[in-house]
């Protein structure tokens, strides 16, 4: 008894310092995807036995503020996830370490730092790397080719204006909603991006830079907006997407994706991610029939077909006790074998060797294939003096106000583009 | 006499110790933000001054003059209003003759405790799913009965927002105000309405000069509370229309968050929350003094 007694205290006395070996570092992850990545995260405490990840999640909508709150009392997670335009406003406050030293001192990526894409966005003012590009993603029209057949369409329109006649063809001929988009207001709404997408593909943008390096300026007049404004709500005026996409906000929200699933709605504009989602969603509910769904890239004007190149870094706070145990998870993460082939698959690696849409479903992967070639940067969007966050607040409330007529379309882009110019002048130096 | 004096000081230095440190610093600390430009990107450095740049702004903005609308007529005086005549109404309703005659005063009293019991977050969200254009009870049953031809988007649509956010808002909190008023109710002296009665005073006449005298000092410090809940109420607005759609439903507390952790200007959100308290304040004094002093002296 005595000697049982002796081993489990012994056995409790080593376990007590293994634990105090090991070191605990957090990771902030915002994608839904949290049961796959902390499969991941497993793998990655196997290899590293001394290192023990805690996984935090918070959503994308309150990861911005919630990470900056805790970075200005130091008490950020060591590693986190961002959008690609984060990492250089929140170096300038003072919440991120700069990565320079550890890339030099063990590289990064499977080709190296050159190999990364959208760099630009990861560097500070001061000139220093405070993000790994980890994914990357563009939004593609998903489409249901039975639907845009009833409709007399054996091609995905090209231009606005066809996608304007489909959509109201589809609703004549089907019954079923055409464009399908959420129309809602919150904090991020999808309306920044469709309205972007508008404004971009007829070559003006909120916010632009004059050539080599000069002053940032507003580069779409209020009418212009109006006109992006007036394209959406004729969708919903005229019912072709149905009025209750009004209380819709988020691209990925159940409406959006259940609304194709069912056939209910025959096109999406949607990232990557969730395009695979909806695919997944019908072969599991319809395992018989052969999947309805394909890809293409948005409507084109005199810019062309514009989207953005959006994607995720990864980056280690300036508070972070553990940066070396930080790093190593960093380089396990943006390691293609285990995190992407097995655990954290329906997203595309931001680098050039292994991006590819290969991976995507084969129903969808040439469409965004197309639309990734001509998806463009958010460019003077981060750098420039406006931040996103601000813009696509206002520009998610301005279009709601609209839509629901609280203001004329003019209006609001009246009062938009006072709001961004205003802010621009501000914060231009 | 001495002994005492320090004895009660010495008793009262911990609740100053918190009330300077968490009431009066912050309070100071944010009437100085609210003069500054600080940015939630710029935290460490802190804000530069801009003397009263922000509460200039907030005067001459537009929007802000919707938001006070917002705050001040829909939120706070059509809101506390329903409360308090809703309140009112099932108070009477639940110490009636009639539910005491059926004894269903123990179960009518449990449900009234259901909502309260409920959490706003819970509430809210069932809230939001009952009204859904798309899966929600009430549209199912608009569009079954044949009322209406389309789902409306009650949580989207201009004209019925402020409606459904003031029904989400009122079931929750209605609970209090009604136990409020039941137990000032239940305190009534039966003799008062029997001598009112044999005096030949009609229903009307009875609620006019024996109940509502009676009740009138629950009222005003009803009036009082629920007011002041109400206008610094963020969780409902936000949770249930994140103060769309459009900047329909924003108010000065959404307000506050909007520009201090969306737009990053916590210079201008300290100056908006400011305001907030310096109107909670004014409606306070006015009226503790000009309506309710002597009926809050007989409560106190």
């Amino acid at each position: 008894m005595l000697w049982c007694r002796l081993a489990f205290f012994a056995a409790a006395t080593m376990l007590v310092s293994a634990a105090h070996a090991q070191t605990t570092i957090t990771f902030r992850f915002n994608d839904p995807e949290a049961p796959q990545m902390r499969q991941a995260l497993d793998e990655f405490e196997k290899a590293n036995p001394d290192i023990k990840v805690t996984l935090q999640r918070v959503s994308w909508s309150e990861a911005q503020q919630q990470f900056l709150r805790e970075a200005a009392v130091g008490a950020a997670p060591d590693v986190a996830q961002f959008a690609f335009g984060w990492p250089r406003p929140f170096s300038a406050a003072g919440a991120l370490r700069p990565l320079d030293d550890l890339i030099q001192k063990t590289g990064i990526g499977i080709a190296g730092w050159d190999q990364f894409i959208a760099k630009e966005l990861a560097f500070g003012a001061d000139g220093k790397i405070y993000g790994i590009p980890f994914t990357t993603d563009t939004w593609a029209m998903l489409y249901n080719k039975e639907l845009l057949k009833a409709a007399g369409y054996d091609k995905f329109p090209t231009t606005w204006a066809d996608l304007r006649a489909a959509s109201k063809a589809i609703m004549e001929k089907t019954g079923k909603a055409g464009y399908g988009f959420p129309a809602g207001t919150c904090g991020s709404p999808t309306m920044w991006f469709l309205t972007n997408y508008y404004i971009w593909s007829k070559g003006w943008a909120f916010v632009d830079q004059q050539p080599n390096g000069g002053k940032y300026f507003v580069n779409v007049t209020p009418d212009q907006i109006a006109e992006a404004f007036d394209y959406y709500d004729s969708y919903l005026k005229q019912g072709h997407n149905p009025k209750a996409n009004l209380s819709v906000c988020l691209w990925g929200a159940p409406e959006i994706v259940e609304g194709m699933v069912s056939g209910q709605a025959a096109i999406a504009s949607v990232p990557d991610s969730v395009g695979i989602q909806i695919i997944n969603a019908f072969k599991q509910r319809f395992p018989d029939k052969p999947v309805p769904f394909a890809a293409a890239p948005h409507p084109a004007d005199a810019n062309g077909s514009r989207t953005h190149l959006g994607g995720r870094m990864l980056s280690i706070s300036q508070n972070s006790k553990y940066p070396e145990q930080a790093w190593k998870l960093i380089r396990f993460l943006t390691t293609p074998e285990p995190t992407f082939t097995k655990h954290y698959t329906n997203y595309v690696q931001a680098q050039r060797p292994v991006m590819s849409y290969e991976r995507l479903p084969h129903e969808i992967a040439p469409g965004y294939t197309d639309q990734i070639k001509t998806a463009r940067s958010w460019g003077p969007y981060v750098l420039g003096p406006v931040s996103i966050q601000f813009m696509w607040n206002a520009v998610g409330r301005a279009a709601g106000s609209a839509f629901i007529g609280e203001k004329t379309s003019k209006q609001a882009a009246a009062d938009l583009h006072e709001a961004i110019s205003k802010e621009l002048a501000k914060n231009q130096k | 006499m001495k002994g005492d004096r320090r004895f009660v000081a010495s008793m009262l230095l911990p609740t100053f110790f918190f009330l300077i440190c968490f009431y009066a610093y912050p309070t100071l600390y944010n009437v100085i933000n609210s003069f500054t430009d600080l940015s939630l990107f710029g935290m460490r450095k802190g804000g530069a001054w801009v003397g009263f740049e922000n509460y200039w702004e907030l005067v001459t903005s537009r929007d802000f003059r919707n938001v006070l609308w917002n705050t001040i007529v829909w939120l706070t005086f059509i809101g506390v209003s329903v409360r308090i005549v809703l309140g009112l109404a099932l108070a009477f309703l639940l110490t009636s003759r009639t539910i005491r005659k059926y004894r269903l005063q123990t179960v009518s009293r449990v449900l009234l405790l259901v909502p309260w019991a409920t959490p706003p977050i819970v509430a809210i969200l069932i809230w939001r799913w009952m009204l859904d254009p798309g899966v929600g009870v009430i549209n199912v049953m608009l569009t079954g009965s044949g009322l209406v031809d389309q789902p409306i988007a009650f949580l989207a649509t201009a004209g019925f927002v402020w409606p459904a956010l003031i029904t989400i808002i009122t079931w929750n909190t209605l609970p209090l105000v009604t136990l409020t008023f039941m137990a000032s109710l239940q305190s009534l002296p039966d003799e008062l309405i029997e001598a009112g009665e044999m005096d030949g005073a009609s229903r009307l006449q009875l609620l006019r000069f024996v109940y509502l005298p009676h009740l009138k000092p629950a009222i005003v410090v009803m009036v009082l509370m629920s007011t002041f809940w109400t206008f610094n109420n963020f969780t409902y607005v936000w949770l249930t229309t994140g103060a769309g759609p459009g900047l329909y439903t924003n108010v000065m507390a959404t307000e506050v968050y909007i520009k201090g952790f969306v737009d990053g200007r916590l210079g201008y959100s300290s100056a908006v929350g400011v305001v907030m308290a310096a109107i909670m304040t004014a409606f306070g004094l006015l009226y503790l003094r000009v309506i309710a002093r002597r009926e809050l002296k007989e409560v106190f």
